[in-house]
Parts: structure tokens; C-alpha cells; sequence
């Protein structure tokens, strides 16, 4: 079963995208590299990045190790994070 | 008491200063980042800030609890300002007061690193040639 879930974009990754949110369809339950593909094949602009952002769902970090499973419900915020530089 | 501050206005450093002061407390330290002139002898103009602002207060919370649970401390700030901030000017200020000096002065350089490897703000960096770069901390574990 899919879930729409809000995705938010961060510094180089909204210039890239070009925009600052959008909506998307996910699996409620995927691994966090499969994840990354859907947004990758979404949102190709992102590949520019290659490995190099994370992602945070609900304002948490996810897990990034290839296999680690994240569960979705609709309404969820997922967010974009290119590497950091604050401070 | 713990103070959080994400801000487009001007950080008011005597303010966070007045605002962990205590009676208790023989010792507040302090570290203020502010916009440098030059990176690798380019000129640099301004350097602008976006985060993620509920989860980078959310962030700057738990680098408080963390900070707590390592040292007796008595106030902790942690102020960032977002936007445009010209050369010269204030973008990270964190204030710690302690009983001793030992405590906020340890504090405050963990507190630092910790916001460098774990808080959602990116900056990028403008220069007077017109171009620009978006920066990557040497603390993250993403890039």
C-alpha cells in the first residue's frame, strides 16, 4: 500500500529541484536505498548529489545504512539534506 | 535554563551574554562565529544561511541534553542567524555558564562541533567575483 507524503528540499538541493516542496508516492514500508531510488528516479536533478545528502522523516535523520527499513504514513514529511554547514 | 535562538535578525551578543549570567556561576564561556574576508584568498562578500528550522531547533535541543548530561552546567544559548550575514558580522553564538570554569569551557567546544555534525543549516558563500559555493562542514558524515 502507498502513502502520499510531503518532501521538502534544502539548500543546493532545492536550487536543483527547483522548488521547496512537493508531493509523493511511497511504499508505506521500504528499505532506505530503495527509498533513495524513488526519489532519485522522481526528482532526477538529485543525481548531482550522488550519495551525498540524507534524509529526515518527521524532522528525525533516517538511518542510513542501505537496508534499514522506513515506515511511512500519509502526511509524513520527508526531507532532503544535502551535507550541512551551519556555524 | 536552556536558550534556543534561530534568528534572521542581528545576533545581540551582549543580550545572550546577560542571558546566562547567574549569581551561582564563576564562569560563562562563549564562542561567536562570525563572516570571514577570505576563503583560500578569495574575497568573500556575505555568506547566506537557510536551515531546517523546526528540526534545527529540534537539533540545537538535543545537543543541550547532550551537553547536560557530560558536564554541570548552568545556562546554555545556542543562537544561529539565518539570511544574509555580511563580513564582520555574527552567525553562531553559544553561550554556557558553569560553577567553574572547567565545565562551560569544554562545553562550549563540544557544543560547536556538535552543531557542525548534526544540525540542518546550510550556508552558502558568496564572493565579489559574482560566483558562489555552497559549503559542507568537516564534521558532517554525508558528504
Amino acid at each position: 500500500m502507498g502513502c502520499e507524503v510531503r518532501v521538502v528540499f534544502f539548500a543546493a538541493a532545492k536550487e536543483l529541484v527547483g522548488c521547496r516542496e512537493a508531493s509523493l508516492s511511497v511504499p508505506s514500508r521500504l528499505s532506505f536505498s530503495e527509498l533513495k531510488d524513488i526519489l532519485l528516479e522522481k526528482y532526477e536533478a538529485l543525481k548531482i548529489l550522488e550519495s551525498n545528502f540524507i534524509l529526515a522523516k518527521n524532522q528525525e535523520y533516517l538511518d542510513f545504512e542501505g537496508d534499514a527499513l522506513v515506515v511511512f504514513k500519509s502526511g509524513d514529511e520527508l526531507a532532503v539534506i544535502p551535507p550541512i554547514s551551519g556555524g | 535554563m536552556n536558550h534556543i535562538l534561530i534568528t534572521e535578525q542581528r545576533l545581540n551578543i551582549p543580550d545572550m551574554y546577560n542571558k546566562v549570567r547567574d549569581p551561582s556561576c564563576g564562569a560563562i564561556s562563549s564562542f561567536v562565529g562570525t563572516t570571514r574576508d577570505l576563503f583560500n584568498d578569495k574575497p568573500v562578500v556575505k555568506l547566506e544561511y537557510e536551515a531546517y528550522i523546526g528540526m534545527a531547533e529540534k537539533a540545537l535541543g538535543d545537543i543541550c541534553k547532550q551537553l547536560r548530561s557530560q558536564w554541570p552546567l548552568h545556562h546554555i544559548l545556542m543562537a544561529h542567524r539565518l539570511g544574509s550575514v555580511p563580513v564582520g558580522e555574527e552567525s553562531v553564538a553559544i553561550f554556557v555558564s558553569s560553577v567553574h570554569r572547567a565545565e562551560s569551557l569544554a562545553a562550549v567546544s563540544a557544543a560547536i562541533d556538535a552543531l557542525k555534525a548534526s544540525v540542518p543549516i546550510w550556508k552558502k558563500e558568496l564572493y565579489s567575483d559574482g560566483s558562489s559555493n555552497w559549503k559542507v562542514n568537516a564534521e558532517c558524515a554525508w558528504k
